[in-house]
């Protein structure tokens, strides 16, 4: 039998088996798409109005406020409110004296509406005064009986509905490839050097190529399918919507998990022991995983910092992926992203070359 | 025609080791040591740790490389042709491990094809005794187990030669024991086996000749009854004391050639114990000295080396 096939055949076994390995490959991906999915960064969150007002028979008002959908009104007395607002519960509160509801005015003596703002949510209290005056503005021309001279006209287009995990998902398989390429390669092959397995195998007539191979060959096909599960999960269990070719994400998925792998034997080159892996790989691992485009968009950061991070091997794979995922770009779209993974692969296989070896090399 | 045959049988050296040198910068490792191996023949390299037995091995395997020196391997020399030697070799390594993941079979198994073959996986782990462990992983294994493990891995690709590291250090005596007889039935198969230990014992019963390293050099060289003669040892006389006496006193007895300690051991090395026996007692008056537990035995080994080197293979 063909020995790079057997070897593959038996590392795969090997993989499947190693249930740290599987946990870190499917399991920790989902909980993370849980848990920014559970977030529900999608719903702008209400503003908390306090409304204070005397008693009476209807409350025209406060039946208006209410109907506002932007906003959350609470009921209260006076002390209550106050005290709310100070906790910064409210964004402002209304005092609203009887004589607004009950109509009895006269140009001569106006019903003064209090608006109490939270100076510490500027923003807030701002849409609420200007929502007040917006309604005050209205009544006051009803009542005046003024005849009509504008009207706004608004109409609702149906855009493509991007929602949160949306962005998500893409971000996600990208940094499950990053994190099972990293990690495995570099824990297991530290593992077989330190247990000297690998000058065992040195031992043998096979080529250290062969074996290489067979643990990349194993790898890239489980990159391939975990990201299957997770778009999977991402669209039955999540609502994510792909609207891309899925055969266009597999370049993406094999050249990020090229280039991973490399980043993976560099630093099994670099750790001489299993626990200096996790050290040595957070340390390139982790800032990617908050600056690589998964979790948020690069947009939302300084300048100076996009200008960096915008050449992160994840955030080219993240981009090509969401590229494909949610706005269906042609393999032309993403030719930039993919062409950069190619220039990384390089690199990073290179560095492997350099300071990974069967025996121990001095670096 | 039978001549030649009978000359190629006579002088079938499977392995040729001429002034082998390993150094690393100042350190001489190993230091042009020359030896060869019959075809069939089991033949020990016994020394203390750091003598040098490891990396002599490993040089013929091909896993090291050599400073200086030849090593050829069934006519294959070692620098040149290390792929098609280690196709011809089986290697034991110390202390070596194997995957986690495959079972035993699996494992077996997956080493033939990195030479190519397929092979009967159960029948080498019945040859070994661990048909049964079959579906077992290496890591429930034993100390005893896994070494008979690594000596099936070995055999798979049905090698002229077997090379074995230390293959007993860190078994209990039972288990050295069946170790023993498993190294002993593959003998009898024919193979050629080369093995490093540093129990004397080992040596005796397991190899057809000895070379005796220390210090990256082979010291002696001949069969176990060979050595002990040809260093004409003589006997031993070993007792216990209550302190420490003077050691270069007691090599100064008559007949003494060497006098060690361990702990609270005293062996002296005697070509004529009569003569030694009486002075030994009248240093132990004079000395105040409590002896207990005399015995004199006959040289083995053990002797053996402590006449060359001057200090014990334990150590």
């Amino acid at each position: 039998m063909n020995t790079t096939a057997k070897l593959t055949s038996s590392s795969i076994k090997m993989f499947v088996r190693n249930r740290q390995a599987v946990f870190f490959t499917l399991f920790v991906p989902i909980v993370i798409m849980t848990i920014f999915g559970l977030l529900g960064f999608d719903n702008v969150p209400k503003i908390d109005v306090g409304v204070v007002q005397e008693p009476a028979n209807q409350h025209v008002f406060s039946d208006q406020l209410k109907q506002i959908s932007a906003l959350d009104v609470h009921f209260g007395t006076e002390d209550d409110e106050r005290a709310r607002l100070a906790d910064g519960d409210r964004a402002a509160v209304l005092l609203i004296p009887a004589a607004v509801d009950q109509r009895q005015l006269t140009p001569l003596s106006p019903a003064t509406i209090t608006v109490l703002k939270n100076v510490g949510k500027p923003q807030e209290a701002g849409t609420v005064v200007s929502l007040v005056r917006q309604m005050l503005d209205q009544a006051t021309l009803a009542a005046a009986q003024a005849p009509t001279l504008f009207q706004l006209d608004v109409q609702e287009v149906n855009a493509r509905n991007l929602k949160y995990i949306d962005f998500l998902l893409p971000g996600i398989v990208a940094l499950a490839i990053m994190q099972m390429a990293v990690f495995s390669v570099a824990f297991v092959f530290v593992d077989y050097k330190e247990k000297g397995i690998l000058k065992r195998l040195l031992a043998t007539p096979m080529k250290p190529f062969q074996f290489v191979s067979a643990n990349v060959i194993t790898r890239l096909l489980v990159a391939v399918v975990q990201a299957a599960i997770l778009i999977v999960v991402g669209v039955l269990v999540f609502k994510a919507h792909v609207i891309g070719s899925y055969w266009l994400l597999l370049p993406s998925v094999i050249l990020g998990g090229v280039m991973f792998l490399g980043l993976g034997f560099t630093i099994s080159g670099l750790a001489k022991t299993v626990e200096a892996v996790p050290a040595i790989a957070n340390l390139v691992v982790f800032p990617m995983l908050f600056l690589g485009g998964t979790f948020f968009p690069l947009d939302i950061m300084p300048t100076w910092l996009q200008s960096i991070v915008q050449y992160l091997p994840l955030t080219y794979l993240s981009d090509a992926l969401r590229s494909v995922m949610t706005e269906s770009a042609s393999f032309t779209a993403i030719s930039h992203d993919l062409f950069w993974m190619l220039g990384w692969s390089a690199v990073l296989v290179f560095l492997a070359n350099l300071t990974f070896g069967f025996e121990e090399k001095r670096v | 025609m039978l001549r030649r045959l009978l000359i190629a049988l006579v002088t079938a050296d499977i392995i040729t080791v001429d002034r082998l040198t390993k150094r690393y910068g100042d350190l001489t490792a190993v230091d042009g040591i020359s030896f060869s191996v019959r075809q069939g023949e089991t033949f020990g390299i016994l020394g203390p740790n750091g003598a040098g037995k490891t990396t002599t091995l490993e040089m013929i395997e091909g896993l090291k490389g050599i400073t200086s020196g030849t090593a050829v391997l069934g006519g294959h020399d070692v620098a040149q042709q290390a792929r098609t030697v280690k196709s011809l070799i089986g290697v034991q390594l110390q202390a070596s491990s194997f995957f986690d993941g495959l079972n035993l079979k699996e494992l077996i198994e997956t080493f033939a094809a990195l030479y190519g073959r397929t092979v009967d996986a159960m029948q080498l782990l019945r040859q070994v005794q661990l048909e049964e462990k079959w579906k077992s992983q290496v890591k429930e294994l034993s100390g005893g187990q896994k070494q008979r493990l690594s000596i099936a891995v070995a055999l798979v690709n049905d090698p002229k030669v077997l090379f074995l590291d230390e293959p007993t250090t860190g078994l209990d005596p039972q288990a050295r024991r069946n170790l023993w007889d498993l190294i002993s039935g593959i003998k009898r198969q024919g193979k050629t086996i080369i093995l490093t230990t540093h129990y004397m014992e080992e040596a005796e019963v397991l190899c057809d000749r000895v070379a005796i390293m220390d210090h990256a050099k082979i010291v002696a060289l001949d069969t176990p009854l060979g050595l002990i003669r040809q260093a004409d040892v003589g006997s031993t006389v070993e007792f216990h004391v209550d302190r420490q006496p003077d050691l270069d006193a007691l090599k100064q007895l008559p007949g003494v050639e060497q006098a060690v300690s361990e702990n609270h051991a005293i062996r002296i090395i005697t070509k004529q114990p009569e003569q030694t026996l009486p002075a030994l007692f009248e240093f132990k008056a004079k000395a105040g000295l409590a002896v207990t537990n005399v015995q004199m035995h006959q040289a083995t080994l053990e002797d053996v080396f402590l006449k060359l080197t001057g200090h014990l293979l334990r150590e």
